[in-house]
């Protein structure tokens, strides 16, 4: 078959309804091709004499896929002129699928494919009591090795206990809890396509978890090829290592913080008394370091007060991530460090290219990483916020 | 943004009819669809969002000549004014090259078209258009509504809400009926033809 790409592009540019719009206007014959990093497989369209003939999207065929094609608002296209002998399955105007496939969309019917989503807890599990819940992208059964299913109030993992799993959740809603001095709290919950587990556990083997994971009602969880994952990481450079490793790190600070801020314990006096900013809260830095000397604080300044979010030392990374957002320096927080500190600062292109090799999963893996630290930070304040109200109350 | 189509000698642009829910958008298209049958290419597209129909349908109109050699194809949409339709809302107003905004003369609409105005100005903001720039024609529909007793706003009343600062053309219409749908759709083609003449004698 002769391929030839005659267009090609980025959805987020040129949405599907566009191209179908384009492709409409010119009579084009060929095959439209989507690819979306939240699915193994390119979504693909038919296109006869401008008008859609037939789609195919993962199982799903027909008017159907069409549709669901809708959905990857992320992505890229590339149209081949082509020789389409597909029969048109299709028979609806072009018009009529990206007007009703533009109003499923915005009706929920059609899934968004998109990065790991926060939003309020599920009303199915009874207690809608505003605790954050992560969602994450679709699953990619190939790294599954082994599925597993628990009831209500399972545990999945305890705290302390070690463990090398890393599990992705297929459905149902799990709460990860950690214990404090006050009892234990509920922190999140997550959904299907959240991830449970480290990365750097089932890399260097068999940490302490760092909390208890708890199932709410039925839980069905796959168990992800941990030497695939290793495999894949091994195969980046060290600098993308670390960071992978820092964001880890980051999220264990950032969730030890919070349950301190939750017991009052999280005074920040003391500990920044001798710290100089490196970088300023707020401030358009675009550099990533690695720490190589001293220590460093992430502090984020709030209208309750300066709050500390994670302490760090040599081996972590500061700075903007260059492929994703933890909600910490350099706009929501400031890096201050001690008199000792050195860092080096990494290639951020390096970085990108080296991200862009990882496979869809592991990228997964690292952005629900990212939006986990985020969350638990905002939690952290809020608990410095409910504290900073209860004082007011009380004076 | 009106796309050439120079395979078809064939130039494409878009009339968009916008305007608060229930205020006569799809009436006006369903009557234009019937009444210039002759006119229309293809069948009228009609999808169910909440609260409101959205229509497509594609015109030919008539006797407006050619631009550079080309006929003049239009699209005519409805767009669901509700803020939960913003995929849908984006691909129609994208590039607009005429708006017709329909009014809802019952007094107790009043502040429903102020809102839907202002809701436009935004969305058009937002998709790189201004609202001060691009074709605009007002329609003051369900003036018949009068006759059976119900309490509309006066003419001076609605222009002084909607239209003080637009200076756009107006028309009084009762779409349920035809009157002014006719009207209406001619001023705002005019208008459209016109700015697009413009642009493509700016492009030479």
């Amino acid at each position: 078959m002769n391929h030839r790409i005659v267009l090609a592009g980025n959805l987020e540019f040129l949405s599907l309804g566009d191209i179908l719009q384009l492709l409409g206007s010119n009579g084009s014959t060929g095959i439209l091709r989507i690819r979306s990093k939240y699915m193994e497989e390119p979504g693909l369209i038919y296109i006869v004499d401008g008008d859609p003939a037939n789609a195919s999207s993962g199982s799903l065929t027909g008017l159907e896929a069409l549709h669901s094609l809708f959905g990857w608002i992320e992505g890229e296209f590339e149209f081949s002129k082509d020789s389409v002998r597909e029969e048109p399955v299709i028979k609806k105007s072009r018009m009529e699928i990206i007007l009703d496939g533009l109003r499923m969309l915005d009706d929920g019917e059609v899934e968004k494919m998109g990065p790991v989503s926060v939003a309020k807890s599920p009303d199915s599990t009874g207690k809608d009591d505003g605790l954050p819940f992560i969602k994450g992208p679709l699953v990619d059964y190939s790294y599954v090795v082994d599925e597993e299913s628990f009831s209500d109030g399972d545990k999945i993992t305890q705290e302390g206990k070690h463990g090398e799993w890393v599990w992705v959740v297929l459905e149902g809603v799990i709460e990860v809890v950690k214990e404090t001095p006050k009892g234990p709290l509920a922190i999140l919950r997550l959904g299907a396509g959240a991830f449970i587990g480290s990365v750097a556990s089932s890399l260097t083997g068999g940490k302490a978890r760092s909390a208890s994971v708890l199932a709410l009602g039925d839980v069905q969880v796959g168990v992800l090829d941990s030497q695939r994952l290793f495999t894949e990481y091994s195969s980046v450079s060290e600098e993308s290592r670390e960071i992978i490793l820092g964001l880890d790190k980051r999220l264990k600070e950032v969730t030890e913080r919070a349950i301190a801020t939750y017991t009052k314990q999280n005074s920040i006096e003391d500990l920044i008394k001798d710290r100089t900013p490196f970088i300023k809260q707020g401030e358009n830095d675009e550099r990533i370091l690695i720490i190589t000397q001293g220590e460093a604080s992430i502090v984020r300044n709030t209208d309750y007060g300066d709050i500390l979010l994670a302490n760090l030392k040599e081996g972590d990374f500061v700075g903007r991530v260059p492929f994703l957002n933890i909600g910490h320096e350099p706009h929501s927080a400031s890096v201050l460090a001690s008199e000792d500190f050195e860092a080096k600062e990494l290639d951020r292109d390096h970085l990108l290219e080296q991200h862009e090799r990882l496979s869809a999963t592991v990228r997964n893996i690292i952005e629900h990483l990212a939006i986990c630290v985020s969350v638990t930070t905002n939690i952290t304040c809020d608990f410095r916020k409910s504290f900073a109200n209860e004082k007011s109350d009380q004076s | 943004m009106a796309i050439l189509n120079l395979k078809n000698r064939e130039i494409e642009c878009k009339i968009v009819y916008y305007g608060p829910g229930r205020s006569g958008k799809t009436t006006n298209l369903e009557h234009i669809f019937k009444a210039f049958q002759k006119h229309v290419k293809g069948e009228m597209v009609s999808i169910d969002t909440e609260g409101d129909r959205t229509l497509f349908f594609d015109f030919l109109p008539f006797g407006v000549g050619k631009i550079k050699g080309c006929d003049v194809r239009v699209q005519l949409y409805t767009v669901p004014g509700q803020v939960q339709y913003s995929s849908t809302r984006k691909l129609v107003l994208k590039g607009v090259d005429g708006l017709v905004f329909v009014a809802d003369s019952l007094e107790v609409r009043r502040k429903k078209n102020m809102i839907s105005l202002k809701d436009l100005q935004q969305n058009l903001k937002d998709y790189g258009t201004n609202i001060f720039e691009v074709p605009l024609v007002l329609q003051f529909n369900k003036r018949d509504l009068a006759e059976q007793g119900i309490p509309l706003m006066s003419t001076e009343d609605m222009e002084r809400d909607l239209n003080r600062q637009l200076k756009a053309p107006i028309f009084s219409a009762s779409a349920v009926s035809g009157d002014g749908v006719g009207q209406t759709l001619t001023e705002c083609l005019k208008l459209t033809l016109q700015s697009l003449q413009r642009q493509f004698n700016w492009a030479e």
